[in-house]
C-alpha cells in the first residue's frame, strides 16, 4: 500500500481499532485535490516557462544575428582595411600557423590563396613561396631563424630578393597573445629612389659624370694610398670658347657642347682615369698609379683630341678647345686642397699663355696668383682712396700742327710701388669687373676737366670691351655729359675691335645708341687685331686710329702700304685717321704725305697731368716743331 | 543531558507526565497562534518547570519526530548535566530596528564560554537578515547560531514568541549555551529545483522587491500562480521561492521566501534582502527532494554534533511554511527522512516558520534562510 494511505488510515482510526470512513475519505479526497492542484501548477508553470525560455531563446537569436550582422560587417570592413594595405599581411597564432593574411601578399609572391590560407604552417608557406620561386633561402633555417628571434621576443627584420628583380622588406613583430603579425613591403622603388638621390648627390645632372664632391671624395682616398714609386695627376680643364658658343648659339648649344666634350672624354679614359665636371665648363680627370710623365703627357693628348673633336650642334659646327693645368701628386702636394689649387693655378697659367695648351704647375705660379690678387685688392683701394689720376695727351692736326684735342689715360701712382703701367692693372681691372667703375670714374674726371679748357677741343675717352658688355654704357656717357655739360659732339670714345669681335649685332645697336647721343666715336689699335675691313662697313665709324707698329715701320721698305691703305679706305667713308705714337718729325711727314689727319705721340707731347695740359691748352695754338 | 518530549490537546491537556520537573533547565514549545495567544499554554508549562527557561512560537505546523500536526502544541523539557543557559528577550518596533535588536540581544549573550545561540523571532515584523547579522556581529561569526522566525499558518497576519513570559508579538528571544560540554550540529538545505530564466533584480529596496527584468515582481508571480493560487497571496507565493545572488558571486546564492504583497505597488516583501543588480531565478518543489532536502539537512546536523553514538540527543527542525503549503499530506515525506538520518531515538520536535536561521553550508556564515529544512541538534559529554 501507498505510505499515504498508510499514514491516512492510520488517522482515521481510532484508539479502539475502528476506522472512521468518512474521515478517510476526506483524507483521501483532499490528497487526490492536492495532487491535483500540484499537477495544475507543474502544468502552467511548465508552460509558463516554456513560453519564457522561448522569448528569452528568441531574443538571444535576435541578438545573436544582431551580433553576428555586426561581426559581419566588422570583418567585411577588416577585409577591405587589410586587403587595400600596399603592404603584404599575415598574422600567425603561438603555434606558428596562419590566422590572417591578405590579397597583397599573395600578389607579391604570386602565391594561391588555395595552399596560404588560415590553419597552414609558416613552414609550408615558405616551402610554397620556395616552389613558386619567391623564396631563394633555405627554408628550415630561414624559419628556425626567425622563431629564435620571436622566442626572445625580437622584431626580425628581413630582405629579400624576387626573380623579378624586386626587394621585400619583411618585419616580424611579436604579439601579446604569443603569435607575431609579419608586414612584407616592396622597397624596391623607395630603394630605387635612394639610389637616385645618392646619384644625383654624386654625379652632375647634365653630363652623368661624377660631380666635384665625389671628384674630392675619390680624390682624397687615392692620395691616401699612392704607390712608392707611383704617382697621381689631377688635370684641370678649361673648356675654351664655351661662354661664346653660350652667348651665341644659346644655352642649349652649352649644354649640348659640354655633353659631347663629355662623352668625348669618357671616351678616352682608361681604367685609371676618373673624369669629372666641376661646374660650368671645368672638368678635372683624376689619373692615378702613374709610373712616368709620359703616361701623364699621353692623356693629356688624349684629353686634347678628344676636345679638339669638332661636332654638330644645332646647324652649327663648333670646334672647341682647352686649356689644362695639371699637379701631380705626390710632387705638388699630397694634400687635397692642396692639389687641387695647384691644378688650378696650372689651368689659369695655360689660360694666360693663350688658352688651347696645358702648363704643369710650377711654385712661380702660385707667386704669381698671390701677386695679382694683392694687385686686385690694391685695385679696389685705390678706388676708394681715389688715387688713380688721369693724364692727357694731346692730339695734333697734320694739316695745321694745331691740337684737336686730347686723350684721356687713366695713371696710377701705387703708394709703394710707384707708377703702375696700365698694361699691368687694366687686365686686371677688366677680369674683375673693376674696369666699369675705374671707367666711369674717368669718364666723369675728364669730362669734368675738359670743360675747364679753353675753347672746343674734344676730348678722348677709351671704353673697355666689359663696359661696353655692361648694357648701362650709353647711360653712364650721359650721365656724365649731362653731370659735366660738356657738349656731346666735344667727346669722342675709342673702343678698340674686341667690341666688335663678339655679339656683333648688340655691339652695333650700343654703338648706335652713342651715336644717337651726339657723341663721336673712334676705331681704337686699328691694325692689331684681327683688322677686319667689314666692321669699317658695318659702322660709320669717325676717326681710325691707326696703331703705332705702322707708324714704326714706316721707315722700312713697303712699310707705308697699310697705311696709306687705311688712309684710303677712311678718306673713301669719309672718316679721319689718327696715327698714334709718332715719335719723329720723319714719320709726321710721311704720315702727312700719306694724306692722314692726326697725329699722337712724344714728338709733339707725352701724356701729361690735367693741370699741364691746361696750361698747353691756355697757352694758345702751339704749332709742333 | 536528558530531554523528554510532552504534547497538549484540547482533550488531554498535557501528556505524558515529566519525571523530576524541577531538574528541567530548558522548555521549548511550539504551538498555532489561536493556541498560545491566551497565554495559557506558558503559564502551565511555568507551574510544571519552575525553574526552566521557557521559550516557544506560533508556526504553521508543528513537528513531533515525523508527525505534523495543526491540532497539539508540543513541547520538549531538557535537563542538563553541566551547560548553564542565559535567556534574553527584546521587544522589536518593526523590520528597521532589526539589526539592533540582533546586536543588543547578542551583546547581552556574548561570553567567553558562549558555545551556541538559539533564536526565535516575531516573523512578520522583522528583517530577519537584519536581525542575523547584528547577532552575529555581536557573538561573533565562529558562534553557531540557528533558530527561526515564529509561523501564523498561511495567513501571515500576527506570529506570538515567549521567552519566560506568555507568548506576544514583536518579540525576540534568544538562549544561550555556555560551557565546554555542550555539543551543537547544524544543518540547512532546500531541495528546490531552479526553473525558468535567470532574471535580473532591476529595483529594489532592502527586503522589499519591485521590479524582475524591468516587470513588476507581482506580476511574474500572479501570472505563475494562475488566477486560484493568486487570491492565496502572499502565502500563495511561498510555492514558488525565489533564489538571489550575487552576479559575481554564484556562491553566494540564497533563498528568499515572501512576507507580504502590495497590490497597489506591484511590489513583494520577502524575509530577506533582494539586493539590486543580483540574479534571481524562480524554485519550484518535487516532493521526493524536498525530502531528500530534509535529510541532507540532518546529515549535516548529524555529522557537526561531534559526540558519541549513544550520548542522549536532542533535535530541534525549523522547516519553511513554503515547504508544506507544497507539500500538503506530503509533508511528513520530510520529518520522516530527516527521522530517518537523525535516528528513532533522538527526539525531535520544531515547526514549520516564517524563516530559517543557520549557518549556510557552503559559507559557514549565519544567515537568514527560507523554504529550507534547517535542523540543530544538542548532545552533552563528559557528564
Amino acid at each position: 500500500m501507498h505510505r499515504l494511505i498508510v499514514k491516512q488510515i492510520a488517522k482515521a482510526t481510532d484508539a479502539a481499532g475502528v476506522v472512521d470512513i468518512d474521515a478517510l475519505a476526506e483524507l483521501v479526497s483532499n490528497a487526490y485535490d492536492e495532487f491535483d492542484r500540484d499537477r495544475r501548477r507543474t502544468d502552467r508553470s511548465m508552460s509558463l516557462m516554456i513560453e519564457e525560455v522561448d522569448v528569452v531563446s528568441r531574443n538571444l537569436e535576435g541578438l545573436v544575428a544582431k551580433r553576428s550582422a555586426e561581426l559581419q560587417a566588422q570583418n567585411l570592413r577588416f577585409d577591405i582595411a587589410i586587403n587595400n594595405m600596399t603592404q603584404g599581411l599575415l598574422l600567425f597564432d603561438s603555434t606558428s600557423r596562419l590566422i590572417v593574411c591578405n590579397q597583397s601578399y599573395l600578389a607579391m609572391y604570386g602565391l594561391s590563396p588555395e595552399i596560404v590560407k588560415p590553419g597552414i604552417a609558416l613552414r609550408d608557406i615558405i616551402a610554397h613561396r620556395k616552389e613558386t620561386g619567391a623564396f631563394n633561402g633555405d627554408v628550415d633555417e630561414y624559419c628556425a631563424a626567425l622563431s629564435r628571434g620571436l622566442r626572445e621576443g625580437k622584431t626580425c627584420h628581413f630582405q629579400t630578393e624576387t626573380p623579378d628583380g624586386r626587394t621585400i622588406q619583411i618585419v616580424n613583430k611579436p604579439v601579446a597573445s604569443g603569435g607575431w603579425v609579419a608586414t612584407h613591403e616592396d622597397i624596391t622603388e623607395r630603394r630605387r629612389t635612394e639610389a637616385q638621390i645618392r646619384h644625383l648627390a654624386h654625379y652632375d645632372a647634365l653630363t652623368d659624370l661624377p660631380n666635384r664632391a665625389l671628384f674630392h671624395e675619390r680624390l682624397k682616398e687615392e692620395l691616401g694610398r699612392i704607390a712608392p714609386n707611383q704617382q697621381l695627376a689631377v688635370l684641370y680643364i678649361d673648356v675654351d670658347e664655351f661662354k661664346s658658343v653660350n652667348d651665341t648659339l644659346g644655352h642649349q648649344a652649352g649644354d649640348e657642347l659640354l655633353q659631347s666634350v663629355a662623352a668625348s672624354l669618357s671616351s678616352q679614359a682608361g681604367p685609371n682615369e676618373f673624369i669629372a665636371r666641376l661646374g660650368g665648363d671645368e672638368f678635372a680627370i683624376m689619373q692615378t698609379a702613374i709610373g712616368n710623365q709620359a703616361e701623364i703627357i699621353g692623356l693629356v693628348t688624349r684629353v686634347f683630341e678628344a676636345i679638339r673633336t669638332p661636332f654638330e650642334c644645332f646647324g652649327h659646327h663648333v670646334t672647341t678647345d682647352a686649356s689644362v693645368g695639371i699637379a701631380v701628386a705626390p710632387k705638388h702636394g699630397t694634400d687635397l686642397d692642396q692639389i687641387l689649387k695647384n691644378a688650378d693655378l696650372a689651368m689659369y697659367a695655360a689660360k694666360s699663355a693663350g688658352r688651347r695648351t696645358w702648363r704643369f704647375f710650377e711654385p712661380a705660379m702660385d707667386a704669381r696668383v698671390k701677386a695679382r690678387r694683392m694687385l686686385e685688392m690694391d685695385i679696389r683701394q685705390a678706388l676708394l682712396d681715389g688715387t688713380f689720376e688721369v693724364y692727357y695727351q694731346p692730339c695734333v692736326s697734320l694739316e695745321d700742327n694745331k691740337i684737336t684735342g686730347c686723350e684721356a689715360l687713366v695713371r696710377w701712382r701705387h703708394p709703394d710701388r710707384g707708377m703702375i703701367s696700365p698694361a699691368d692693372f687694366i687686365p686686371v681691372a677688366e677680369e674683375t669687373g673693376l674696369i666699369n667703375e675705374l671707367g666711369e670714374w674717368v669718364l666723369n674726371t675728364a669730362c669734368k676737366d675738359a670743360m675747364t679748357w679753353p675753347g672746343d677741343f674734344k676730348l678722348a675717352v677709351n671704353v673697355s670691351p666689359v663696359q661696353f658688355k655692361s648694357g648701362t654704357l650709353a647711360l653712364k656717357i650721359a650721365a656724365a655729359l649731362a653731370a659735366s655739360r660738356l657738349p656731346p659732339r666735344r667727346l669722342e670714345l675709342e673702343i678698340t675691335e674686341a667690341v666688335l669681335i663678339r655679339d656683333d649685332d648688340a655691339a652695333l645697336a650700343v654703338l648706335h645708341q652713342l651715336r644717337a647721343l651726339g657723341v663721336r666715336i673712334a676705331l681704337d689699335d686699328f691694325g692689331t687685331g684681327y683688322s677686319s675691313l667689314s666692321y669699317l662697313q658695318r659702322f660709320p665709324f669717325d676717326k681710325i686710329k691707326i696703331d703705332r707698329c705702322f707708324v714704326n715701320d714706316l721707315a722700312t721698305q713697303g712699310g707705308s702700304s697699310i697705311v696709306q691703305a687705311v688712309v684710303n679706305i677712311a678718306a673713301a667713308r669719309d672718316m679721319m685717321t689718327l696715327a698714334e705714337g709718332v715719335e719723329t718729325s720723319e714719320q709726321r711727314e710721311s704720315l702727312r704725305a700719306l694724306g692722314c689727319s692726326e697725329m699722337q705721340g712724344f714728338l709733339f707731347s707725352r701724356p701729361v697731368p690735367a693741370a699741364d695740359i691746361l696750361r698747353m691748352l691756355q697757352s694758345g695754338p702751339k704749332k709742333a716743331a | 543531558m536528558h530531554s523528554q518530549q510532552i504534547t497538549w490537546n484540547l482533550h488531554a491537556g498535557w501528556n505524558p507526565a515529566i519525571e523530576q520537573p524541577e531538574k528541567v533547565a530548558l522548555v521549548f514549545y511550539f504551538g498555532t497562534r489561536d493556541a498560545l495567544a491566551c497565554g495559557t499554554r506558558y503559564h502551565e508549562l511555568r507551574k510544571m518547570f519552575p525553574k526552566a527557561h521557557i521559550l516557544g512560537c506560533s508556526t504553521g505546523g508543528q513537528i513531533n519526530n515525523s508527525d505534523v500536526s495543526d491540532e497539539d502544541v508540543v513541547a520538549a523539557a531538557i535537563r542538563f548535566d553541566s551547560t548553564r543557559l542565559r535567556l534574553v528577550s527584546r521587544q522589536i518596533s518593526g523590520a528597521s530596528a532589526s539589526w539592533d535588536c540582533g546586536e543588543a540581544i547578542g551583546r547581552e549573550l556574548s561570553d567567553d564560554e558562549l558555545a551556541g545561540v538559539f533564536l526565535l523571532s516575531d516573523g512578520l515584523n522583522v528583517n530577519g537578515s537584519d536581525l542575523v547579522n547584528g547577532l552575529v556581529s555581536a557573538i561573533g561569526s565562529t558562534v553557531p547560531l540557528t533558530g527561526g522566525l515564529a509561523g501564523d499558518g498561511a495567513d501571515f497576519n500576527e506570529t506570538l514568541v515567549g521567552g519566560d513570559c506568555a507568548p506576544q508579538p514583536r518579540l525576540v528571544v534568544g538562549v544561550g549555551f555556555y560551557g565546554k560540554a555542550i555539543r551543537i550540529g547544524h544543518g540547512s538545505a532546500g531541495g528546490w529545483d531552479l526553473f525558468g530564466p535567470r532574471r535580473q533584480v532591476t529595483r529594489s529596496a532592502g527586503n522589499i522587491l519591485f521590479e524582475l527584468d524591468g516587470e513588476p515582481a507581482l506580476d511574474l508571480y500572479e501570472r505563475y500562480l494562475g488566477p486560484e493560487d493568486s487570491k492565496g497571496l502572499p502565502g500563495s507565493a511561498l510555492l514558488f521561492p525565489i533564489q538571489v545572488h550575487d552576479a559575481e558571486q554564484p556562491d553566494s546564492a540564497v533563498v528568499r521566501t515572501v512576507l507580504a504583497v502590495d497590490r497597489d505597488r506591484r511590489s513583494m516583501t520577502f524575509a530577506g534582502d533582494v539586493p539590486q543588480g543580483w540574479t534571481a531565478q524562480l524554485m519550484r518543489g518535487n516532493f521526493d527532494r524536498l525530502a531528500e532536502g530534509a535529510a541532507d539537512a540532518a546529515r549535516q546536523a548529524r555529522a557537526g554534533l561531534r559526540s558519541a553514538k549513544d550520548d542522549h540527543q536532542f533535535s530541534i527542525l525549523v522547516s519553511c511554511i513554503g515547504r508544506r503549503l507544497l507539500m500538503g499530506q506530503h509533508v511528513s515525506d520530510e520529518t520522516e527522512a530527516a527521522g530517518f538520518e537523525l535516528g528513532d531515538e533522538t527526539l525531535r520536535l520544531g515547526f514549520y516558520s516564517y524563516g530559517e536561521i543557520s549557518p549556510h553550508a557552503k559559507s559557514g556564515i549565519c544567515e537568514l534562510h527560507n523554504q529550507t529544512m534547517t535542523v540543530t541538534s544538542f548532545a552533552e559529554v563528559g557528564g
